[in-house]
């Protein structure tokens, strides 16, 4: 949620309204969107969920009622009139599927959500891996977001990312982690919990 | 004391947060605060050592998420835990801090001299706003030699032994106070030099049903200075 308001500062949204979509998908990532909605509304942004395939862990279902009860919308079905879309909101938090997918994406709904993300014109930010992409080869013809937020480390696929900003999240890491996995993370600056790349 | 009791209870209740997510967030703000006001550089000590003393409650469990960041943050803290709830948040939160090499001290330190020469700054994070009666050892005896340090003391919420609403003219008078959510009544008598506001997860709609009238978090910040 910090690297989507750094991404797109509230001044600068072309819409009076700092609206923006958040596409939740049926696992962890799309668990973490649903954090990301509700810290996006404490920061004064005004999130709209879509979250179709609802997962049964009661960790996720008590997300769901926190961004509810924050009054946060959630959408019934997603327009596939690509245009109404880009007119309502500012950017979309791709939070469909990450790094565990396998063959998520070909099952529905994420393979008509993903077929109306790659249309839109508004920037999309995608949480750890676009998704859609493949973890490691990363994607053709897949979704191409604006910007990328890497969850603890960047994934293989993000070598392939072309979008504008890449930030990474993983300051929560613990050291003897960071080590055994070789991940040497960047500097973080201040006591910000997540630095561009 | 009650309306903040009331706030959390809407929060567990109605919202569906649990004790970790806020206890995450508050600990957070308060590394954040204590960051904020006292850079490692402009520590006195040759290290920019923190004395995290943690009481028996949430307060302390706080207290234990704060060591956490204050260490990703550059600082070097040890934590003092003496009684310890056999719950698994708590069990959880102490295995996290232990895993990344923070020291959780055997004794507390005999003497505020000590403390004075060891570290730069402490943490109370002893007593929160459910505090009510007297103190039981060995907190009694903490606070007595923390009243007589003079290296800075950070305060989680209330400072550790005055009463949740009064305070206490011949208590702790820290230099910080990190208030979370909002401030209770006992932080009109805080004298010290850093006020902040922590723990920015309250709804919009429960700051109005409330009346809390926060002043507005700088952007994406989890901490507002007040003073």
């Amino acid at each position: 949620p910090v690297s989507s308001r750094q991404a797109f500062p509230l001044p600068s949204l072309p819409r009076k309204q700092p609206t923006v979509l958040v596409v939740c998908g049926p696992a962890q990532n799309g668990a973490i969107g649903l954090v990301c909605a509700r810290h996006l509304r404490i920061f004064d942004y005004e999130p709209t969920i879509f979250y179709p395939k609802r997962s049964p862990d009661p960790l996720y279902r008590d997300f769901t009622t926190q961004c509810e009860k924050m009054d946060i919308p959630f959408l019934s079905y997603l327009p596939t009139e690509v245009q109404l879309i880009n007119d309502a909101y500012n950017a979309v938090v791709d939070a469909v599927l990450g790094a565990e997918a396998e063959a998520g994406e070909g099952r529905e709904p994420c393979a008509a959500i993903l077929a109306t993300l790659k249309l839109l014109r508004i920037p999309i930010v995608s949480l750890d891996v676009p998704s859609g992409w493949d973890a490691e080869a990363g994607g053709s013809g897949g979704i191409s977001p604006d910007v990328l937020v890497s969850l603890a480390a960047p994934k293989e696929c993000a070598r392939r990312f072309l979008g504008r900003q890449h930030f990474v999240a993983g300051r929560f890491l613990p050291y003897d982690v960071q080590k055994k996995f070789e991940l040497n993370p960047p500097e973080y600056p201040g006591t910000e919990c997540v630095v561009a790349l | 004391q009650e309306e903040a009791q009331a706030i959390d209870q809407e929060l567990f209740t109605e919202y569906k947060f649990s004790v970790d997510q806020l206890m995450e967030l508050a600990g957070l703000s308060c590394a954040t605060a204590i960051a904020k006001a006292y850079p490692p550089g402009s520590f006195t000590t040759s290290r920019p050592t923190v004395l995290v003393v943690c009481g028996p409650g949430n307060n302390g469990g706080d207290g234990l998420v704060c060591a956490r960041h204050l260490k990703m943050f550059g600082y070097e803290p040890t934590v003092y835990y003496p009684k310890r709830p056999s719950k698994p948040l708590f069990e959880g939160l102490t295995t996290q801090c232990q895993k990344m090499d923070i020291p959780f001290l055997p004794e507390f330190p005999a003497e505020a001299a000590l403390i004075d020469e060891l570290y730069g700054l402490v943490v109370d994070a002893i007593f929160g706003f459910s505090f009510t009666g007297a103190v039981r050892e060995p907190f009694g005896s903490i606070l007595s030699t923390l009243e007589r340090i003079t290296v800075p003391i950070a305060s989680i919420d209330i400072p550790s032994g005055w009463d949740v609403e009064k305070g206490k003219a011949d208590g702790l008078q820290p230099d910080m106070l990190i208030s979370l959510t909002a401030p209770k009544k006992a932080a009109m008598h805080f004298a010290g030099r850093y006020h902040f506001l922590g723990g920015r997860f309250v709804p919009p709609a429960l700051q109005k049903k409330y009346a809390l009238n926060l002043p507005p978090y700088p952007e994406t910040d989890c901490v507002l200075q007040l003073s």
